[in-house]
C-alpha cells in the first residue's frame, strides 16, 4: 500500500505556480537580457538552512573570512604603492566587540566618535595612543578620557579647540591633537558642517591657534570629504589640498607633522537607489582609490623622506560584503494595482541602508518564475519597504531569503521597533558559529525600564 | 467569471486582449487554467483536475487560482458573466 502511494505521487506532474506577464514591447530591460537568477544557499560552508534552524530567523550573519580577505586586498592596494600606511576602524561602521577585534587583530588602529566609542575601544584592548578620536561631539568628560589616555584628537570646531586648550590646561598635560579639514574635493554637497574650511583659511587659523597652545601637540591633519564616494580623482584633490596644508606647517613653523589622514567614505559595492548601473561593476576599487590618494601624495611637494603617514578610516567598503541578513517569508500578496508583493519578516529598523541601497535579496534555492515585486518587511508601518522594486521569483511562505552586502551600519544602526532585535552570529575561519550579540528578549528591557509606582 | 469575448489564447501560451491591445505569457499552468475557465469549469472542477494531475495540494491550490483569478481579472481578460445574476 505505502509502495503503492508512493508510485502514485511519482506519477504526478511537477506543480509550477500559475503566472501571467504583461509583455511591454519597445520597453526592453535596461540591463539587456534576463540574466540567471543568483542564488545563496550557504555562507562560508554552512547551508542559510541551518542557521536559521539554530539561531532564528531573522538573522545577521558576519562572516569573519570575508572580513579578512577584504582587509587584506584593502592593505594590499594602499601598501603597495605607499610606504606608510595605518588603518583605522571605523567603529561607527559595525562596533560589535567580536567585528572590531578581528579588525584590531589585522593591525588596525580605532577610529571613535563618541566617549561611548572611546570606550568601547579601550575595552577591546586598544590603546589609547592608537585611538583617533573624530566627531563633533566630544565633551569635556570625553576630551580628559582622550588625554588621560593620549589619544589623538580630530578637532572639530573652534569651540572645542578652546575646550581642549582649557581642559589641557586644567590637567596639566599635553594633548595629541589634528584638525579636521573640509574642502572642496569637487563632491558636492560639500560636508563642510565638520572641520575647519580649507578654502576660506578657517583651518589655517586654527593650525596657527594651535601651534601657539602650550599644551597642544598637532601631529595630523585630517579630513572626510563624504560617503559612498565613487570618484576616487576627489581623494586626489583632498590629498593633495592637506599635502599643501602640511608643507606650509614645515614652511612656517620648521616642523614636520606625523600624518595624514584621509578618513574613509570608500563606495562598498551595493547598488546606491537611481543607479542606472549595479554597484558591483561602477564602484571603483581599493587599487582606484589608492592609486589617487598614494600619486597625489607621493606627487606633491613633500620630500620623500618627509611623507606622512598616511592613515585610513574606511569602514563601509571593508565590512558591507562581510554582513548577511537572514530573512523568512511570512506571506505573499497581490496588490491591487496588480502588482505582486511579499511580507518578509525582517524589516526597515533593521536595514537602515536599504533607505538609499537596493539591496540585493536572494533565493536560497532556484525558483521558478520572476516577476516584478516589492518587498515589504514585518512592520506595522507603511515606510517599511525593503525593496520597492525587485524582479523576483515566486516564493511561498516558510520560503527563506538572503540579503547580502548588510555588513556595515545596519546593526549599529538598527532600531528596536515592534519586535525584539534578532541573534548576531559570526562565522569564524574554522566555519564555527558564535553568537556575537543575542537577540533581545522582554528582559532586555525590563532591566533598563522603570515603571513608577501608583497609589 | 468569463473570458472576455476580444481575448484569444494561443497553445504556446500567448494571449492577446484585442479590446486593450495588450498582449502576455502564461507559463503553462496558467495557459491550463485559462483554458478551463474559458469552458466553462467551475472551481471544483478545476480542482480536482489539478489535484489528480500536478504534485500538489488542495490549499495551495486555492491560494494560487484565486490570486490568479484576480490577476486576470486585473488584465480585463475575464469579465463578470452577468451583473444581474439575482434577477
Amino acid at each position: 500500500m505505502e509502495k503503492f502511494k508512493i508510485l502514485e505521487a511519482m506519477e504526478k506532474i511537477k506543480y509550477e505556480k500559475p503566472s501571467i506577464s504583461k509583455i511591454n514591447a519597445g520597453m526592453p530591460s535596461k540591463f539587456g537580457l534576463p540574466v540567471k537568477q543568483k542564488v545563496i544557499s550557504e555562507i562560508d560552508g554552512i547551508k542559510v538552512s541551518k542557521l536559521i534552524e539554530e539561531y532564528g530567523s531573522p538573522l545577521f550573519v558576519i562572516s569573519e573570512k570575508t572580513i579578512r580577505e577584504v582587509f587584506a586586498d584593502a592593505k594590499r592596494a594602499f601598501e603597495n604603492r605607499y610606504p606608510k600606511v595605518q588603518f583605522a576602524w571605523s567603529y561607527k561602521t559595525n562596533y560589535l566587540d567580536a567585528v572590531c577585534s578581528i579588525y584590531h587583530d589585522e593591525g588596525s588602529w580605532a577610529e571613535v566618535v563618541s566617549g561611548f566609542e572611546f570606550e568601547k575601544a579601550l575595552s577591546n584592548g586598544v590603546s589609547g595612543s592608537q585611538i583617533l578620536f573624530n566627531g563633533p561631539d566630544k565633551s569635556e568628560a570625553d576630551l580628559i578620557m582622550a588625554i588621560e589616555n593620549n589619544a589623538c584628537i580630530h578637532i572639530d570646531h573652534f569651540d572645542e579647540l578652546y575646550l581642549l586648550i582649557e581642559t589641557s590646561r586644567k590637567l596639566q598635560k599635553k594633548a595629541r591633537v589634528a584638525i579636521r579639514v573640509n574642502l572642496d574635493a569637487g563632491v558636492y554637497p560639500i560636508w563642510d558642517r565638520f572641520g575647519f574650511n580649507y578654502e576660506n583659511g578657517d583651518a589655517w587659523n586654527a593650525i596657527n591657534r594651535i601651534m601657539l597652545a602650550e599644551n597642544l601637540d598637532l601631529i595630523g591633519l585630517h579630513t572626510h570629504i563624504g560617503t559612498y564616494i565613487i570618484a576616487q580623482t576627489a581623494y586626489a584633490v583632498a590629498a593633495s589640498k592637506l599635502a599643501n596644508l602640511y608643507m606650509a606647517i614645515h614652511r612656517k613653523f620648521d616642523y614636520w607633522l606625523k600624518y595624514i589622514d584621509l578618513g574613509g567614505g570608500f563606495a562598498s559595492k551595493n547598488t546606491l537607489k537611481g543607479a542606472y548601473m549595479p554597484g558591483n561593476e561602477t564602484c571603483p576599487s581599493f587599487d582606484d582609490y589608492a592609486e589617487a590618494i598614494s600619486n597625489a601624495l607621493i606627487s606633491s611637494e613633500i620630500p620623500h623622506e618627509n611623507l606622512p603617514v598616511l592613515f585610513l578610516e574606511t569602514g563601509r567598503a571593508l565590512i558591507d560584503d562581510a554582513g548577511y541578513l537572514l530573512t523568512t517569508v511570512i506571506a505573499n500578496k497581490r496588490l491591487n494595482s496588480g502588482r505582486r508583493s511579499m511580507v518578509i519578516d525582517a524589516g526597515v529598523n533593521l536595514l537602515f541602508t536599504s533607505f538609499w541601497y537596493n539591496l540585493g535579496v536572494y533565493p536560497t534555492h532556484e525558483l521558478g518564475h520572476a516577476e516584478e515585486s516589492t518587498i515589504y518587511g514585518p512592520l506595522c508601518m507603511n515606510i517599511d519597504v525593503v525593496r520597492d522594486a525587485i524582479v523576483f521569483p515566486q516564493v511561498k511562505t516558510g520560503e527563506q531569503l538572503v540579503i547580502e552586502r548588510v555588513g556595515a551600519y545596519n546593526i549599529t544602526q538598527s532600531m528596536q521597533f515592534i519586535t525584539y532585535r534578532p541573534n548576531v552570529v559570526l562565522i569564524d575561519m574554522e566555519g564555527k558559529t558564535h553568537i556575537i550579540r543575542k537577540k533581545e528578549s522582554l528582559e532586555t528591557f525590563k532591566q533598563a525600564e522603570e515603571n513608577p509606582k501608583r497609589k | 467569471m468569463k473570458i472576455t469575448e476580444e481575448v484569444r489564447i494561443s497553445d504556446n501560451g500567448f494571449v492577446f486582449n484585442s479590446r486593450t491591445g495588450d498582449s502576455f505569457n502564461v507559463n503553462p499552468t496558467g495557459l491550463e487554467l485559462t483554458k478551463l475557465i474559458a469552458q466553462g469549469h467551475d472551481f471544483d472542477t478545476i480542482k480536482s483536475l489539478f489535484l489528480e494531475k500536478y504534485d500538489l495540494d488542495d490549499l495551495t491550490f486555492e491560494k494560487d487560482f484565486y490570486e490568479f483569478c484576480a490577476l486576470i481579472k486585473h488584465h480585463q481578460i475575464t469579465s463578470q458573466e452577468d451583473p444581474l445574476d439575482f434577477k
